[in-house]
């Protein structure tokens, strides 16, 4: 009992890691521009794509569609996540340019519509390059289910709960700490009052697109291995990582890394006890909390000193 | 120093500001004085580059920045400490003033430097440096914006609404603070909506009604004036 328990743990724990990052890949546009990438779903797909294919092109081991479990090995893993980092990064910036800019600032929510085609648009053009089968990645760390205390936990579990938690530390190391985090932070807080400090308005929400798309990719590439590459599997876990983002407070960083942990674990708690109600229960969880806390649990209350 | 002529700034078609000649000289306090909605605040916008100009020049240090963006006027040695203090709120005294030496990309001794002379200027700062800003009284507040904008070393200071929302005894030393600075050679901007406060240490001035500059000579010309006198100074007194 106790080892389903531990299991139920770390692979909620690995999901719930991944909606984390997202969570707070959607925190960043959000704060710093006020806008929200809802192609991040397609990032996602498009990540784990890239890897793979990077993947498949520096082995060379085994078929695309098939890679063998050493094609992950070595030093390709990192390498495949630096390209897919870089890559997305430039995809960010390109959605940016072409669907936020034009809109930022203006009244009703075109940017809405235009980052849903942008994503349905990248699909489309992943589809026709990559077509529609999923395919598999390895881990670096191989497919062999390790036993802890009795539970099965595969490696790659222990690696996105692992990268998943060192990003974030790193991210918020970076808010707190250095002047270009300060500098976002006060981005954030007021466009016009960071540009009267000398700050390039512009150049930073540009990095934080950049920011933001390269850990959707990432993210797509941590969860590759345990599931399958697909260009769909993007979506519902953006779904569910805006749902943790909302549920912490999309405003707050760190109140988006607990909702997205939330989320994971109660997922694989509930999947433990009854694996059709999953959704049913996460998301009434979801309404009610909003319901008390509209603002999500550690979101911004509504009082500024005059 | 700076040098406004027949400034227009519009909103739309909502017309804020209406050919505004302004002369700045270095050293000068120099006052903007008028009612609430005149459109003192966004000619001082309109310097910092947060407002562009729909007609007329401006030049500083006889330069044409017209075109140049917000955030490069910092380094061109303008800084702005914005009507209601604008503090970042959840970031630290030090952190706000970090952010206002920005665009100097100073290394750690300077920056804190930098900061130690702010703290001699503003002691009180001191005491709270590790304090988010939003837990300072709205005296400290103001200290910190002016401290911040300070830290960007400006030639011009534009100061927005100084005085605002504070108790009488800090706009005082506020005050004493702001002819501290035209002491040491910084040349103010100040736009207030205290009329008498302002004019007494104002080198020259400007009265602004409705986007007009109606009125200008120095301080105590203004001080005397009989229609400054009927509408700022709040009559007889």
């Amino acid at each position: 009992m106790l080892a389903t328990y531990l299991q139920v743990l770390v692979s909620g724990l690995a999901i719930g890691g991944v909606y984390a990052l997202i969570a707070l890949s959607f925190s960043i546009t959000f704060t710093t521009t006020k806008t929200l990438n809802f192609a991040q779903g397609e990032f996602i797909g498009v990540g784990a794509f890239l890897g793979v294919t990077v993947l498949y092109l520096v082995s060379g081991e085994g078929s695309f569609a098939a890679l063998a479990p050493a094609a992950a090995g070595g030093a390709r893993y990192p390498l495949a996540a630096a390209v897919v980092g870089a890559v997305l990064g430039a995809l960010g910036i390109l959605l940016f340019l072409a669907a936020i800019r034009p809109f930022a600032g203006k009244p009703g929510m075109s940017w809405v519509m235009s980052t849903i085609g942008f994503g349905i648009i990248l699909q489309s053009l992943g589809l026709a390059v990559w077509g529609p089968a999923p395919v598999n990645m390895p881990s670096p760390f191989g497919d062999d289910v390790m036993r802890l205390a009795g539970a099965g936990v595969r490696p790659q579990e222990i690696l996105v709960l692992a990268v998943a938690v060192v990003l974030m530390a790193a991210l918020d190391l970076l808010m707190r700490r250095t002047r270009l985090g300060k500098a976002m932070r006060a981005v954030a807080h007021n466009p016009q009052v960071a540009a009267l400090m000398g700050i390039n308005v512009a150049a930073v929400m540009l990095g934080a697109f950049a920011l933001s798309s390269a850990l959707a990719g990432v993210g797509g590439l941590l969860v590759a291995p345990i599931a399958s590459a697909s260009l769909f599997m993007g979506m519902g876990i953006a779904l569910k990582a805006f749902s943790g983002a909302i549920m912490g407070g999309l405003d707050n960083p760190r109140g988006c890394i607990f909702g997205g942990f939330a989320l994971g674990l109660l997922e694989a708690g509930v999947a433990l006890w009854e694996a059709q109600w999953r959704e049913i229960v996460i998301f009434l969880l979801i309404i009610l909390v909003l319901a008390i806390r509209p603002n999500g649990l550690f979101g911004a209350r509504a009082l500024d000193k005059v | 120093m700076l040098q406004l002529d027949a400034v227009h700034i519009a909103y739309g078609p909502i017309q804020a500001v209406a050919d505004a000649t302004i002369a700045v000289e270095p050293g000068q306090i120099v006052a903007i004085v008028g009612a609430n909605g005149a459109g003192k605040s966004t000619l001082l916008k309109a310097i910092a580059g947060l407002v562009p100009l729909a007609a007329g020049g401006i030049r500083f240090e006889g330069r044409d920045i017209a075109a140049l963006p917000a955030h490069r006027r910092v380094a061109a040695g303008i800084a702005l400490s914005p009507e209601g203090r604008q503090v970042f709120p959840d970031q630290t005294v030090r952190d706000n003033l970090e952010l206002g030496a920005y665009s100097r990309r100073l290394g750690q001794a300077d920056l804190a430097r930098a900061m130690a002379a702010q703290y001699e200027l503003f002691p009180r700062l001191r005491e709270r440096q590790d304090q988010p800003a939003v837990t300072l009284s709205g005296g400290e507040q103001q200290m910190l914006a002016i401290a911040r904008a300070l830290m960007g070393e400006p030639r011009l200071l534009l100061l927005d609404e100084p005085s605002l929302g504070l108790a009488p005894l800090i706009i005082r030393e506020i005050f004493g603070i702001i002819t501290a600075l035209r002491a040491r050679g910084v040349t103010v901007l100040l736009v207030e909506q205290m009329a008498n406060l302002a004019l007494g240490v104002a080198d020259r001035a400007y009265v602004l009604e409705t986007g007009r500059v109606t009125l200008e000579g120095s301080g105590a010309e203004l001080l005397q004036h009989p229609r400054v006198r009927a509408a700022y100074l709040g009559g007889g007194h």
